[in-house]
């Protein structure tokens, strides 16, 4: 049944993919293109996106979660070593202010994925914005994508 | 599966690669060997065609070589470059290219940017969670190698306590690099502009003092001086930052007397702060970007280049190999006679099998052996050589990439080299005893 429950969560049906499905909004927060690379099953997704805050109050960034398991907001670094993603507390986003989670940079990580991230499929994850967590759409692309298939377009 | 080898540590996954790797070859040799004591005669023969044997071992040898030494000394400059990187948390610069604001403020690759003004060094120099944000100011030299202005911050947190001398503390002067070509006492009128086409003259009349030396860095920033700020701001004619009068040197500017910077770098008093503090200077006017991001993606367009460089490496060894396995098929015809004669006492056809391969074996694996050795030689010189053209310190050593190359290779070639032990016990005995 918890499989079949995944499965289903994972593989959201086409029409769930329209524009407005790219933006998660309440209280002048608001979440936009999110999206993650296609990864398999017990490896780790990063989850891209961007959040604006159009509230007169700033807020803090501090990760979400997915299928009841924490998505960690991580910072990447890169040095002799090779590459790093380091957990982050959160991070705060001012009033007015944008926060872009993107390749190399930042994102929110989800460890020993339950199942299979599907390109064309769809991921329901809370991003925990202060004290709400905005139910967001995740889009799952290729295993080599570098960006939202709807980056740059207003909402 | 894919669960169980995730879960093994880095080390362990290497090991398990290498021995994957090579049992092929090791399985083959067993099966090839097996109750058998080839070896003083392959000892025999070895001997007998000493000069041959030389030739074929060298072949494998700087094949071999070749490939390990490319591999290491790609990701001896990978990690040299970055290494050099990773002081430089944050740099702030007018909008344009990362690539060459990167290149500029890390890399000391100086080229025309637009300046930061004093009165956007001003909001992120105060911006809540700042450690420090340390102008990098480039475009004079002296005797090729850049003079740089910038603030005692950047100079400690570059390179830590100076091992010689002293930070600057007036306009006039300057801290050197590890390899820099001035001492401390030295003074020198810094040339405008950089390369042949640099002014010498252009700042006759002003001079800095070298006070002090920094510890190594294994960057470019070895060979460069650095001076204050204020002394490159004034050298041009421009206000220094302070009201007049004010010969006090570093943070803070006074933003309408600040004449502007290329590029700065900014440090975050925590960790999280960096990412906070790229976001919020991301903007129309302002470029803010992690020199660390902008490698990690040029390194990324080089992946497959370096794909592809592994493929032609084992190609290359092969197909030496294949030329080896080849000439051992001739020498096999020149001693086809002795080994008729060894059929001909009563030796098993297996037996003669397991000298010719035993003897191809030998030459693969000395010849792989002395390639690994010939790799890390070639890379270390090869390395000295780039660190010397580049100022970014390359140390190429050879790691498990390159004993998987090699574990592959001899694996593979030690199946080849069942070819020429088959194609000698194939050979008709009683013709080869009459020639």
């Amino acid at each position: 049944m918890r499989a079949l429950l995944i499965a289903l969560a994972l593989l959201a049906p086409p029409a769930l993919s329209q524009t407005k499905d790219h933006l998660a909004e309440k209280d002048g927060l608001r979440v936009l293109h999110a999206w993650t690379p296609a990864a398999a099953k017990g490896t780790e997704a990063l989850i891209y996106l961007e959040v604006e805050n159009t509230s007169p109050a700033p807020t803090t960034l501090t990760g979400g979660n997915a299928m009841g398991q924490p998505l960690d907001l991580v910072g990447f670094s890169y040095g002799a070593a090779g590459e790093d993603w380091t957990i982050l507390p959160g991070l705060p986003v001012p009033a007015g202010a944008d926060l872009h989670l993107e390749p190399e940079v930042l994102a929110l990580r989800w460890t020993d994925l339950p199942a299979d991230l599907a390109e064309g499929g769809d991921l329901r994850i809370d991003v925990h914005l202060g004290p709400h967590a905005l139910p967001v759409a995740v889009e799952i692309g290729a295993a080599d994508a570098t960006g939202h298939s709807h980056a740059g377009h207003g909402h | 599966m894919p669960d169980l080898w995730a879960s093994l540590s880095p080390i362990m996954q290497d090991i398990l690669l290498a021995l994957l790797l090579i049992a092929p070859g090791l399985v083959t040799g067993a099966v090839v060997l097996r109750g058998l004591r080839p070896l003083p005669l392959v000892g025999a023969m070895l001997r007998r065609f000493f000069w041959v044997n030389l030739l074929f071992v060298g072949l494998i040898t700087v094949s071999v070589g070749i490939g390990v030494g490319l591999l290491a000394q790609e990701r001896g400059l990978r990690q040299g470059t970055a290494r050099a990187a990773e002081k430089f948390d944050l740099i702030v610069a007018a909008p344009g290219s990362e690539v060459t604001a990167m290149l500029a403020a890390v890399y000391l690759q100086t080229s025309d940017m637009a300046l930061v003004t004093g009165a956007q060094y001003a909001e992120f120099a105060q911006a809540e969670g700042v450690a420090f944000a340390a102008p990098i100011a480039f475009g004079d030299s002296y005797l090729g190698v850049p003079v740089v202005g910038t603030t005692t911050d950047f100079v400690t947190h570059l390179a830590g306590p100076l091992p010689s001398g002293r930070p600057f503390a007036t306009p006039t002067e300057a801290v050197a690099g590890a390899y820099a070509p001035v001492a401390v006492g030295d003074s020198f009128t810094p040339a405008h502009g950089h390369g042949p086409a640099s002014e010498d003259d252009a700042h006759s009349g002003f001079a800095y003092t070298v006070t002090g030396v920094m510890a190594p860095t294994g960057s470019p920033w070895d060979r460069a001086i650095l001076v204050p700020v204020e002394g490159v701001w004034a050298v041009h004619g421009l206000s220094t930052g302070h009201p007049p009068g004010d010969t006090r040197i570093g943070p803070p500017f006074v933003p309408e007397l600040m004449p502007g910077t290329p590029a700065v770098l900014v440090r975050a008093t925590e960790l999280w702060g960096n990412y906070a503090l790229k976001s919020q200077f991301t903007r129309a006017d302002l470029m803010a970007f992690f020199p660390g991001t902008v490698l990690s993606q040029l390194h990324g367009l080089m992946r497959d280049v370096r794909s592809a460089m592994s493929v032609m490496a084992v190609l290359t060894q092969v197909l030496v190999t294949l030329s080896v396995l080849v000439g051992l098929v001739i020498l096999v015809r020149l001693i086809a006679r002795s080994l008729a004669l060894l059929r001909a006492v009563g030796a098993p056809l297996r037996f003669v099998f397991a000298v010719v391969w035993a003897y191809s074996a030998a030459l693969i694996v000395s010849g792989a052996g002395l390639g690994l050795a010939f790799g890390w030689v070639a890379a270390r010189g090869i390395s000295a050589l780039v660190t010397a053209r580049t100022d970014v310190l390359v140390t190429a050593s050879l790691s498990w990439p390159e004993a998987h190359l090699v574990a592959g290779f001899v694996s593979l070639t030690l199946l080849l080299a069942l070819l020429p032990g088959w194609l000698a016990v194939r050979r008709p005995l009683l013709s080869d005893l009459r020639n």
